[in-house]
């Protein structure tokens, strides 16, 4: 089951996922998930705008913008969303099977 | 210092990672639609069946080769130049192999209800062939039975 974000605004609900169509709509856009470091101020709202694009196609931009901006916790859903849009790729690379050989790693934060 | 890690090849987009596996998927029966539109985890899922479906197709043509072997040493018999006038094929099985659990405890019941038969008819074939006397004469034992 991919990797979802829910919410409610005005009544509505919504649900914010990344398929391989939206971001290739994205990509088409101009949007490059590596600008996130650079230029984060276009490239947050562009991000969160391009997870509607899965399930709520229509709707505008200026809900969008004006739902990312009641959103709390922001820092944290920027790392979901970034989450979410590795999501496609990740599921096309084979995790390597348990083997000798194969190597473990570990992170101190 | 380091530079040999700036200014590299530029990285190939998602869009391109995704027709670049693209065939691969439509190939092992993902839909257009399915690959990319669905839920983006579908293709974890169709690679494991994909997997499966690989085994099975390995086990299947494993199988016919053992049949085809089989065979083969069924009729080699007949298979040679000098055999012999009259010389007739092995009969080949009359039943497939036994897979499922219930089939392969058929199958040794079978097997050993057929050796039964077998050991009672080499039985009665050496008991047909002793040369007993027609009457044997009984001897009884008296026992004496002490009651302390």
């Amino acid at each position: 089951m991919a990797k979802q974000i829910t919410f409610e605004f005005e009544g509505k609900k919504y649900v914010l996922e990344f398929t391989r169509k939206s971001i290739e709509i994205m990509e088409k856009q101009g949007f490059i998930a590596s600008d996130i470091v650079e230029k984060p101020v276009s490239t947050l709202p562009a991000l969160f705008a391009g997870a509607f694009l899965a399930h709520h196609r229509n709707v505008k931009r200026e809900v969008i913008d004006k739902i990312f901006d009641k959103l709390t916790n922001k820092q944290e859903l920027i790392a979901k969303l970034a989450e979410m849009y590795n999501e496609p790729i990740m599921a096309l690379i084979d995790e390597p099977s348990e083997d000798e050989g194969n190597l473990n790693w570990g992170a101190n934060w | 210092m380091g530079s040999e890690l700036v200014n590299s090849a530029p990285l190939p987009t998602y869009t391109e990672q995704f027709y670049k596996h693209f065939p691969f998927y439509l190939s092992i029966g993902m839909t257009y639609d399915q690959y990319w539109n669905d839920d983006c985890e579908l293709v974890v899922y169709y690679r494991k069946a994909n997997e499966l479906k690989n085994a099975r197709k390995n086990q299947e043509l494993w199988l016919q080769g053992m049949y085809i072997y089989e065979a083969l040493c069924c009729v080699s018999p007949v298979l040679h130049a000098f055999a012999k006038n009259g010389t007739k094929p092995h009969p080949y099985r009359d039943k497939p192999y036994p897979i499922s659990a219930e089939e392969i405890k058929e199958y040794k019941e079978a097997m050993e209800k057929a050796k039964r038969k077998k050991a009672m008819a080499a039985f009665m074939t050496w008991a047909s062939q002793l040369d007993l006397p027609d009457k044997v004469e009984r001897e009884e034992v008296n026992a004496d039975v002490r009651h302390d």
